[in-house]
């Protein structure tokens, strides 16, 4: 009777110890090994690293860039509700190495990069039989594109950083404690990585499903802005009118288009930041950011603010067409119909009426690259290689302002005034478009600290012209040292 | 595998269909031909006990005494019977009975040494224990508590209870001999009638504010006992799951004789511990003026209010008294017990339903239990152990509290229009905290099913094997409004969220075990396989822009915007062998080895399994012959030693691989799909070892009137699991490692005192508990590890603080001279000053900081007196925490003197010029948050936490449908000694790296309760 008892009992723990197993198999994670096994999935993990142009929260693209470093310009400033003390330090500033801002602009950075670098691995190892070789090239291009994109902010924004082109494997010190490299081989990387970049297909080469994609253009236009920021005039005067003549695009008729969400991706946006409100996704915050907060209705943020001692808004023409697009006086109100002006201009820029009341979810995008802006890199770089403005940089400069009803420039000033000319115009064409601190912090120290003190910002100091490495990575990682500026700050 | 699973049952039910075959033949029946009759009764106050069992030798037959005491035995043998009779707190009696009927008197038990202990997988008599165990006095059962782990607080030596949040239903984070873990769970493993549950909730990501309490789900006035196993002796036979301590907990029993039925209920009122003071609305109005001036001085000293404005506004809103209120609190506990010779039962059925003492929030119970063991064939005994309890709770949104304190007082709940004021006025952003409390609908309902089935056949005489079966389901639909009158829902015209969990696991254990006692040689083995299996799926839903509140959570389809809705779920599995050897001589020198092996899920390919040893010994010194002569006074003395492997694989799922997420993005104007990769493999991790050293004493004196148990510890915990920051360069924030050790040490004291017997009855129970806590290595070379405000570095325990020290205030005349530490660019007299810890000439937050105290207490105490005379009685709790220290972030954000949001009257001392204060800072818009000592405060505290008094109806009064009738009152929290400027010093943040910070929770509030508990 009890053997039978036994055998029962042996006979049940053995069912039952197969009956589980301590592999794990996530059912609703996937896990690395799955993935990069079909063009498909190859596709999604580039489209993914888009997304990290701004992921969620306060992110580079979306915000990130404005409150962090375009705060630390003359024409910007932490607006009555931007009550993070890290942004009203940048500011006024007086932010430091345990800024809150600047370890996001460098954490962001990475964490795209790094995206970036695990695509080019995983991608440049898959087969013929998983994908199509021309998706592959151009997947693997794309990659490098937005990899250089990452840098080139980097290396303006923090001067050396470490240089990492292939993804971290290990948590080995080797592999984590990473030591700076100096700018110029950052340069060379992104150089590269562009120069490769320039086999995309150009932009009327992708169907409309994939508008938005980094194309040749995007990259010729980009490297264009490299060799600019590197004062390689004639390669940048080269390759920006490259762009001009060869990529088919044009300025839109009017500058109401640029940022009109019928628009979209159109013959001047040659590479931009899409964003898509209400639709289960992230829109433009920078909309919110400067949207009026008293206006019942409106539910603005009012974080974002015009620094009025910089005199930006006076810098335009009284009939120049970007001034009412990119700023608003005053709005209606949607809740009592009342119209409310505003105590100073605020940006309008990413106003979006679709959404009135709701901003968070503007759906205007962002440029990065526009056309305008190539026209005025050649117009710089024109300028910088001949004696007087050339009738070329002359030209170019008058198709920016022609189309913005401005005042056409007839010429008559010698170099430099000229070069202070073309500033001025970046200045008021690419508001709001995290522009301003890239082109004060190029010209030099000298340059930014006096333009800021001109605009009462009295605190500007030669070191402003980059920002300190996050203190949070100085006590990780044992290699890395401060921004020489920096230190004892 | 579905068919494996069907399989599994069949031969479940083949074992079943077997037993009950083999079983039949063996059926005999007694041949009824004498009987016995008596009575038993306490041998000091002639009361009859109900419930003893009375056994005749030689026959395996047992009655239990009804109400009034009596038995009756009907038997084959014939007078005289030897009969043993026991009963819990009573000497077990042998004797020989000549006579029926007959009265036998039980003499009271003090030392408790004969009495049951429930540990890992069996049963010992606390005389036989080689383990540091302790079981939880009476007198915390009887507590008006809604969660079966609060009652442990103050009642154990080595156990730290403290609240995480004083929302009802709200959690707890217990601590047993200190948290060793970062990363990892420190929360001890909680087995309920054999069913192991890690107490962690579980989020479906709608709800807003605290997480409840997983184990509030579980009615605590159903435990019949709880053992809380803390040395590796203990708890290595919980192998990978031991670690952090084993808290076992028992139901409550049916009983052998007759059937009781007792129905007992409080009813109570709670109300807060204390208000936090807060400036007033004149006063407020005058430090904004300040403000602006400050920031402005050409506008003027009046820019926000004139002085006739402010001397006509009055006190202003004061908004915790618009939120805080007085809260009932309410348990209804119904319950029938009895049994025959056979069959055993309790049925329970429960209610309880406490507000909360911030408006709109509560918790509600409803709940069933059933445990029935019958013996249906002489060598086989069934059991099932279910509760079913369903919960209901509303909670309050997350920072409410901290909202209340800062809300400007000139601010008003309502408009004038009636609706309410949306937000705070001014330019800090934040909603009208009374709106949100009062109109967000953040409700949780759950329903849990808990519960063991077992099988237990006696093989041959000493031989048993046991099939045990469980299952704890756990589903609950999480719903949440923002209506678009309230801030919250404004800008998106009300948001409506659905949310479910369903959560299951489901137990299997089959052990054997033998006794055996060969010329005072005694053995007992155990063996056994066990394996557990739990899977989760969360789904939430949700969606904006309503054309109409009415409708709520109810109607997420006439939203006209939809939420992207989101899904997960997760599996785990736990594969043990378990085995177990005891063997004493004489019952004097005791030898248990213990030894489980653990195959987890959750761990990296090369590190699946794991071993957990234990060795105890311990010897009876007290049996001995040359102190049984020599030492009448001494009733036990027994030294005992362990030392133990376990381990704690509380890490989360999917650790050690590389998962992807799921990251969209707009291409050609349509959403795309795209992953990111969210870390990296580490196909090495493994749990964390805890390896503990334990030595006690047992010590019972003068007739067990005094009692002491004494225990030291030494417990090192290697290979910690943490989420170790990376540099961000690796495109990763942090990665999980096994990183370095952490050593607890202590010592424990429990000493039990019987002070006054007779018929008044006064008895002491004190523990005391010291624990040290100590990082001794951490990866990489790494002296520290900086999270936040916390600093990890070795040589300095867990919870550590770590920040700026103040050194007074910058005075006039001192902006050049010491404006440099003030940390800002133009320094300004009122400004606060701070140390130069790195002595370079200038204070900066990143380089100017140290260690500012931590929050581990120095001791933790718990004193119980009992009191008994004629039918009252009285039970005195008192606990405490001495030495630890508290971060208090609301007052971090209360002496902000900003103008923009309320601050704390420490305000009213402001540095000015004509008040030139070396403790308070000038009023100013934007005053850097810098984390300073000024806002570690003392957390010791001595607290009245219950005080209990009864009265019981004497039998002879109440007749004889009524056996009992008891009414007392409790009181919780009644009184509370400390310096802590918080609402309660009883807090902490429930995050393992932040202990000891008061991030604004819920207060914990006092209550007091009146009951009745009638048995018939």
């Amino acid at each position: 009777m009890n053997h039978k008892i036994i055998i029962a009992y042996t006979s049940l723990l053995s069912t039952l110890s197969a009956c589980s197993t301590l592999e794990e198999k996530p059912e609703a994670l996937l896990v690395s090994e799955q993935f990069y096994l079909t063009e498909v999935q190859a596709t999604s993990a580039v489209t993914g690293t888009y997304r990290k142009l701004y992921e969620s929260g306060q992110s580079l693209y979306n915000s990130l860039i404005q409150i962090g470093v375009e705060m630390a310009t003359d024409d910007y400033e932490a607006g009555p509700r931007a009550r993070n003390p890290h942004v009203r330090a940048i500011s006024g500033l007086t932010h430091d190495a345990s800024n809150d801002r600047m370890e996001q602009l460098w954490k962001q950075s990475y964490d795209a990069i790094n995206a970036s670098n695990l695509n080019i691995k995983n991608i440049t190892a898959m087969t013929d039989n998983q994908i199509r070789p021309n998706i592959k090239n151009r997947l693997l291009l794309e990659a490098k594109f937005l990899r250089a994109l990452h840098y080139f902010n980097l290396v303006r924004w923090f001067g050396d950083v470490p240089l990492i082109i292939d993804p971290v494997t290990s948590l080995t010190p080797a592999q984590l404690y990473v030591s700076k490299s100096s700018e110029e081989t950052i340069y060379t990387q992104i150089q590269n990585d562009l120069l490769e970049a320039q086999d995309l297909p150009g932009y009327l080469e992708y169907n409309e499903l994939d508008r938005g994609r980094a194309t040749r253009g995007a990259a010729k236009s980009l490297l264009a802005k490299v060799y600019l920021t590197q004062e390689l005039w004639q390669l940048a005067r080269d390759k920006s009118k490259e762009v001009i003549d060869e990529e088919g695009y044009g300025l839109f008729n009017t500058f109401a288009e640029v940022f009109a969400t019928d628009r979209k991706n159109g013959v001047e946006h040659i590479f931009s930041a899409q964003f898509q409100g209400n639709s289960g996704y992230q829109g433009n915050s920078l909309a919110s950011r400067s949207a009026p907060a008293d206006i019942p209705g409106i539910n603005g943020d009012y974080a974002d603010a015009l620094h009025l001692e910089g005199r930006l808004y006076q810098a335009f023409e009284s009939t120049d067409s970007r001034r009412t697009i990119t700023f608003t006086t005053g709005k209606t109100s949607p809740v009592d119909g009342q119209y409310y002006g505003l105590a100073q201009p605020q940006f309008d820029k990413y106003y979006d009426e679709s959404v009135i009341g709701n901003q968070d979810q503007s759906s205007k995008n962002l440029p990065i690259i526009r056309f305008a802006e190539v026209l005025l890199i050649y117009a710089e770089a024109e300028n910088e290689l001949s004696a007087a403005p050339s009738p070329e940089a002359i030209s170019a400069l008058n198709k920016v302002r022609a189309r913005a009803n401005a005042t056409l420039y007839l010429g008559g000033d010698d170099g430099d005034s000229f070069r202070e000319l073309i500033f001025e115009e970046r200045r008021k064409e690419l508001v709001y478009e995290y522009q301003r601190w890239f082109d004060l912090a190029r010209r030099g120290a000298d340059y930014y600290v006096a333009k800021l003190r001109t605009a009462n910002k009295l605190l500007a100091a030669p070191r402003h012209i980059h920002f300190p490495t996050p203190q949070r990575e100085l006590n990780i990682n044992p290699n890395l040292s401060q921004h020489p500026d920096w230190i004892n700050f | 595998m579905k068919t494996k699973r069907v399989s599994k049952y069949s031969w479940l039910l083949l074992l079943l269909l077997s037993i009950i075959s083999s079983s039949k033949g063996q059926q005999t029946s007694p041949i009824i031909n004498a009987s016995l009759e008596g009575i038993v009764i306490d041998a000091n106050t002639k009361e009859p006990i109900e419930g003893a069992t009375v056994q005749l030798e030689a026959v395996t037959h047992l009655v239990r005494t009804d109400a009034s005491g009596k038995f009756v035995f009907v038997t084959g043998q014939k007078l005289p019977f030897s009969v043993t009779i026991s009963y819990v707190g009573y000497a077990t009696k042998t004797l020989i009975i000549s006579k029926s009927p007959t009265v036998i008197e039980l003499e009271s038990d003090l030392s408790g040494l004969e009495e049951v202990v429930i540990v890992g997988y069996g049963a010992v008599k606390r005389r036989d224990l080689t383990g540091a165990v302790a079981s939880l006095p009476n007198e915390y059962l009887k507590q008006n508590i809604s969660a079966l782990d609060q009652v442990l607080k103050g009642g154990i030596s080595g156990v730290q209870v403290t609240q995480t949040s004083g929302q009802p239903g709200g959690g707890v984070s217990v601590r047993i001999r200190g948290g060793a873990s970062i990363q990892g769970g420190n929360e001890p493993l909680y087995v309920i009638d054999g069913f192991p549950i890690y107490n962690q909730p579980e989020s479906t990501g709608i709800n807003s504010g605290t997480a409840l309490n997983p184990l509030a789900s579980i009615n605590p006035s159903e435990i019949e006992s709880m053992e809380v196993l803390k040395d590796a002796a203990a708890t290595a036979i919980y192998g990978s799951r031991g670690a952090n301590g084993v808290v076992i907990v028992t139901t409550k029993k049916g009983i052998n004789g007759g059937a009781k039925l007792t129905y007992d209920g409080t009813f109570g009122a709670q109300s807060a511990i204390k208000q936090i003071d807060v400036l007033g609305a004149q006063d407020f109005a005058t430090l904004r003026n300040e403000v602006m001036y400050d920031t402005n001085p050409s506008l003027g000293r009046q820019q926000y209010l004139s002085q006739n404005a402010i001397d006509a506004l009055g006190a202003g809103t004061n908004w915790q008294d618009e939120a805080f209120r007085t809260a009932r609190v309410l348990n209804q506990q119904l319950s029938l017990l009895g049994g025959g010779d056979r069959v055993q039962y309790y049925v329970g059925a429960n209610y309880f339903d406490q507000q909360g003492i911030i408006k709109n929030t509560d918790f509600k119970r409803i709940g069933f239990r059933s445990n029935i063991s019958a013996r249906p064939y002489e060598k086989l005994q069934i059991g099932v152990n279910l509760s079913i309890n369903r919960t209901q709770a509303q909670i309050a949104p997350t920072r409410i509290v901290n909202s209340l304190l800062i809300m400007p007082p000139t601010a008003t709940v309502y408009e004038a229009d009636g609706s309410y004021t949306l937000r705070n006025p001014f330019e800090n952003i934040f909603a009208n905290p009374i709106a949100s409390l009062l109109e967000t609908t953040n409700q949780q309902v759950g329903l849990r099913t808990l519960g063991t089935t077992f099988a237990q056949y006696d093989i041959v005489p000493g031989l048993q094997a046991k099939v045990l079966l469980g299952a704890d389901l756990n589903t609950r639909t999480d719903k949440f409004y923002l209506p678009s009158y309230i801030y919250e829902g404004s800008v998106n015209n009300g948001r409506a969220n659905l949310g479910s969990l369903d959560y299951y696991s489901w137990l299997n254990e089959n052990t054997l075990t033998y006794t055996k006692s060969i010329n005072q040689h005694n053995f007992n083995m155990l063996l056994g396989f066990t394996q557990q299996e739990a899977r989760s799926a969360i789904f939430n839903a949700g969606s904006e822009n309503f054309v109409t509140d009415e409708l709520l959570y109810n109607s997420l389809q006439s939203g006209s915007t939809l939420l992207r809705p989101e899904s997960g779920s997760y599996a785990w599995v736990l594969h043990s062998f378990i085995s177990r050897v005891g063997y004493n001589y004489l019952n004097k020198y005791y030898a248990t080895a213990s030894l489980r092996r653990d195959g987890s899920s959750r761990f990296g390919a090369n590190n699946k399994w794991g071993n957990f040893p234990s060795l105890a010994l311990s010897w009876r010194v007290s049996e001995e012959n040359f102190l049984k002569e020599r030492a009448s006074f001494l009733q036990d003395l027994k030294l005992r030693t362990s030392f133990g492997m376990t381990g704690n694989l509380e890490i989360g799922q999917y650790q050690s691989l590389s998962t992807l997420y799921a990251l969209n993005y707009q291409i050609g104007n349509s959403i795309a799909t795209g992953f990111a990769s969210r870390g990296l493999p580490n196909e090495n991790l493994g749990w964390e070892t805890t390896y503990q050293y334990d030595a006690g004493i047992d010590l019972s004196l003068f007739n067990n009137r005094l009692q002491f148990i004494f225990d030291w510890y030494y417990k090192k915990t290697d290979d910690l699991l943490l989420n170790v920051e990376v540099p961000w360069t690796s495109g990763y924030a942090n990665s999980l490692k096994n990183f370095g050790s952490v050593r607890n040490t202590g010592l424990e004291l429990n000493l039990k005192s019987s002070n006054i017997t007779g018929k008044l009855t006064w008895t002491t129970d004190l523990n005391l508990s010291l624990n040290r806590n100590k990082v001794l290595s951490l990866a990489d070379g790494n002296s520290s590890l900086i999270i936040g405000n916390y600093i990890i570095q070795v040589g300095q325990p867990l919870g550590t603080f770590y920040g700026a020290a103040t050194d007074g205030i910058l005075q006039l005349g001192e902006e050049t001279t010491r404006g440099v530490y003030t940390g800002n660019a133009i320094p300004r007299a009122g400004d606060r000053l701070y140390v130069d810890v790195d002595g370079d000439g200038q204070f900066t937050t990143a380089n100017d900081r140290r260690i500012l105290g931590n929050a581990q207490p120095n001791y933790l105490f718990g004193i119980t007196n009992t009191l008994y005379y004629k039918g009252f009685d009285l039970s005195i709790l008192v606990q405490g925490t001495v030495g630890n220290k508290i971060l208090n972030i609301n007052r971090q954000e209360l002496e902000m003197f900003t103008g923009q949001q309320n601050a704390s009257t420490d305000a009213l001392q402001r540095w000015t010029p004509e008040n030139p204060s070396n403790s308070y800072p000038r009023a100013k818009l934007d005053p850097a948050p810098i984390f300073s000592d000024q806002f570690v405060e003392d957390g010791s505290f001595l607290r009245l936490q219950s005080l209990q008094f009864g009265y019981t109806i004497p039998k002879s009064w109440s007749n004889h449908t009524l056996s009992s009738v008891r009414f007392y009152m409790v009181g919780q929290n009644l009184l509370t000694w400390t310096k802590y400027r918080g609402f309660d010093p009883e807090v902490t943040s429930g995050s393992n790296v932040q202990i000891g910070t008061d991030l604004g929770i819920y207060p914990v509030a006092k209550s007091l309760s009146i009951g009745a508990s009638i048995t018939f």
